[in-house]
């Protein structure tokens, strides 16, 4: 079953260039199963060319990326996306929204709404199942998408500043909502973002990647337990800690 | 840098390839076949359009042709970017006035310049005058709504900003309203050239001797089908050149805009 | 050290605006009292009034009741004794930096040589120098924002009022210009009212900090800062005020 100390990703030599311009250079990490780890560089540094790396947009100049032992794809594994761009299907209500990944991956019907019934119950929106998008507060919608990312009971998540520009208040309780959904479906996560406080609120490790070209600077243990103060001493030296590695002023 | 070269290389390849391989079908489809005793092949259109630089086609060569029915565009043209843009300006700033002279504007757009020729020639008989008529309607309208949008889409914040730093009305005018409009104004210059010259045939349907437009009408009339083709071809290319004119000005006049970028 | 003098005196300003569902209140009774180059701070979750506040005292907003007056002279319509700095930047995009940057000067008379030499002296002072002849479009957010502030300051205004200002910029940027603000502040200390819905930015850059309620907006709190710059985050005194504040605000659902 969940093996913790097994590997769940491994990156070996991750090159990447475009033309002459090297962007991702030699990028080598591990990512154990049922982990979560966050992902921080300077702005501008090659985070999103690496995850387009990871969902096979594009192919890697040189290394690999191996997810459960084989090379990473999409189509075959069960892998779910949640990036800044995305939001909930309009024409669908928050139940169908919920669903839509379970349909794709051609989960049965008793299982699609059981599974979906769950997440619902978690993020607190069964009340809300057959309203719109239209019809429901931003922050109602940013945790459809996340249950929709859930529901499939993915073996990988990948987050890409998901959280963007929204108010500190929503952003910190969506935070929460992610780790207790985290912590009951042990699903390992690579959260990217380069809002520092937001991955040592979220992270078990973080990675911190250097400007282009794009290395692994070091990845640093998150010692603080769940649940995490922002306001806290030790989170906040943690936080200056990471940012003076990333630090481009 | 050299990506885009790449790009750019590709996307002349690509235009080229699929310019050649219309010719190629046409060349084919007529050469000899039933098609082709009514519509001549590609060779013989280009031949004879290029002959025509040097041999006159009725009473004026393939240059002349081009410049006259350029000057029956432009006078029209120029005149209804300098009326279009005023208009334009004045109903965008002072709404009593966009609520009484817009509709009319509105109503008029949407007529084919085709349309109005038998009241042109009501009004100003077949001199050339009946033909800039025709031209002008053509690109009027949308050179004053372009230049209304533009007016109405200034940035309120700017504006505000401006006023903080002391701005009076005028200055506002000047230096805040005038450069946002610009683009919206290129932009209906953009399209009132294409289609004031695609009026061109229209125009020069009132009894003309000369002119682009008067090659094909003169072809049809004397089933000379190359002569319209080769008529077909002066416009498409003198059309192209110009499009690629404006595009040229756009790119040095609005440097600071994202599409000029 | 001689007392500042009282510069801006917001005195029982009320704001309402009609709405098709009656009239809405905004501001009931604010009274506030800014001194002379002090950094003064709004802070106020969510939407309550604290931008039609910055409009009143900016003059693009008239109080229902109550008047505001800077240096003894009642606000009533913008003027260029205050200056502001906008949350989208407002830059004017047809003009280069040091076109942006001039523009206070130009539009009250001033002679070319005198507002470009002044001009350059503000773009410098926000590091920008080189940069001179860019167009807004080819700046990065933090970069452009910078723009903002020298054009704000090149008027040589009063008061500076700010709106978020770095409000729209990502999270580690957002830090470099808190840093920066402090940084040109220090070196030309003006009077500044400084909007915001982020504690921690509060608290890093205010004299004061004047805690809003939700609407309709009044003060709730009252926070002398009187930690020495450069502040550190780390710090247990100013984490002790960040929990102080963060517990006294009415959060937004």
């Amino acid at each position: 079953m969940q093996d913790n100390s097994s590997v769940k990703v491994k990156v070996t030599n991750l090159t990447k260039s475009f033309g002459s311009l090297l962007v991702l250079d030699n990028l080598n990490f591990e990512v154990k199963n049922g982990e979560f780890l966050c992902i921080v560089g300077p702005t501008g540094c090659g985070k999103t060319t690496f995850l387009n790396t990871l969902t096979k947009l594009y192919e890697p100049t040189k290394g690999e990326i191996l997810v459960n032992g084989v090379p990473v794809d999409p189509k075959k594994q069960n892998i779910s996306y949640i990036f800044q761009e995305y939001s909930a299907f309009p024409w669908l209500t928050v139940k169908e929204n919920v669903m839509w990944g379970l349909k794709i991956k051609d989960v049965s019907g008793k299982e699609a709404t059981e599974n979906t019934m769950e997440m619902l119950d978690i993020v607190g929106l069964t009340k809300f199942q057959d309203y719109y998008p239209n019809q429901i507060s931003v922050s109602m919608l940013q945790r459809v998408v996340i249950a929709r990312a859930f529901a499939t009971k993915p073996e990988l998540l990948l987050m890409d500043e998901p959280y963007g520009q929204l108010d500190i208040d929503l952003r910190f309780r969506l935070e929460d909502e992610l780790l207790k959904l985290w912590e009951k479906t042990k699903t390992t996560v690579l959260f990217i973002t380069h809002n520092i406080e937001e991955a040592v609120y979220l992270g078990q490790n973080i990675m911190v990647l250097t400007n282009k070209p794009t290395s692994v600077k070091t990845v640093i243990k998150n010692p603080l337990p769940l649940p995490r103060d922002a306001m806290a001493q030790e989170f906040v030296e943690l936080r200056e800690e990471v940012t003076e590695l990333i630090k481009w002023w | 840098m050299s990506i885009s070269w790449i790009k750019n290389g590709r996307k002349f390849a690509y235009g080229t390839f699929g310019i050649l391989l219309f010719g190629t079908i046409w060349f084919f489809a007529t050469n000899g076949t039933n098609l082709g005793k009514i519509l001549p092949d590609p060779i013989t259109v280009l031949k004879k359009f290029f002959v025509s630089f040097a041999e006159p086609i009725g009473t004026k060569t393939m240059t002349l042709h081009i410049l006259t029915s350029l000057r029956r565009m432009l006078l029209p043209y120029l005149t209804a970017c300098v009326t279009g843009i005023v208009l334009g300006m004045v109903i965008g700033w002072y709404k009593p006035l966009e609520a009484i002279i817009k509709p009319y504007i509105e109503l008029i757009r949407p007529i084919p310049p085709i349309a109005w020729i038998p009241l042109s020639i009501a009004w100003f008989g077949f001199a050339e005058m009946s033909k800039y008529f025709l031209i002008f309607l053509a690109c009027f309208p949308t050179i004053t709504i372009n230049t209304y949008s533009g007016v109405r889409s200034v940035d309120e914040t700017i504006v505000r900003a401006a006023r903080m730093l002391g701005a009076k009305d005028r200055q506002l005018f000047a230096t805040v309203v005038m450069p946002s409009t610009v683009p919206y104004i290129f932009a209906g210059l953009q399209v009132a050239i294409g289609s004031s010259w695609a009026t061109i045939v229209a125009a020069e349907m009132i009894r003309s001797s000369e002119g682009v437009g008067w090659l094909i009408i003169s072809g049809q009339e004397t089933s000379n089908m190359s002569q319209v083709l080769v008529g077909i071809v002066a416009i498409a290319l003198t059309g192209l050149l110009l499009v690629s004119f404006m595009r040229l000005l756009e790119t040095k006049l609005c440097a600071w805009n994202e599409r000029g970028a | 050290m001689a007392e500042q003098r009282t510069l801006i005196v917001c005195d029982h300003v009320s704001k309402e605006f009609q709405t098709p569902e009656g009239v809405f209140k905004v501001i009931e009774d604010l009274n506030i009292k800014v001194k002379e180059n002090e950094f003064l701070v709004l802070f106020g979750p969510g939407q309550c009034g604290k931008t039609t506040i910055l409009n009143t005292f900016a003059g693009f907003e008239i109080p229902t009741s109550g008047e505001i007056t800077v240096n003894g002279k009642k606000v009533t319509r913008p003027g260029s004794e205050r200056g502001m700095v906008f949350q989208t930047t407002a830059l004017f995009p047809w003009f280069k930096v040091m076109g942006n940057v001039e523009y206070g000067p130009k539009v009250r008379g001033e002679s070319k040589a005198k507002r470009r030499e002044r001009a350059q002296h503000y773009i410098d002072l926000v590091g920008l120098q080189g940069f001179e002849n860019s167009y807004p479009i080819k700046l990065s957010g933090g970069m452009k924002q910078r723009v903002g502030i020298a054009r704000a300051y090149c008027n040589e205004p009063l008061l500076l009022l700010m709106d978020e200002p770095f409000g729209h910029l990502d999270a580690q940027t957002r830090y470099l210009m808190q840093e920066e603000l402090m940084r040109i502040w220090q070196q030309e200390k003006r009077t500044i009212i400084f909007v915001t819905n982020n504690i921690e930015e509060a608290v890093y850059l205010a004299d004061r900090i004047l805690v809003l309620s939700n609407c309709p907006t009044g003060v709730k709190a009252e926070y002398e800062i009187n930690l020495p710059h450069p502040r550190q985050y780390t710090d247990p005194e100013f984490l002790r005020l960040r929990r102080e504040i963060n517990d006294v605000i009415d959060h937004t659902l």
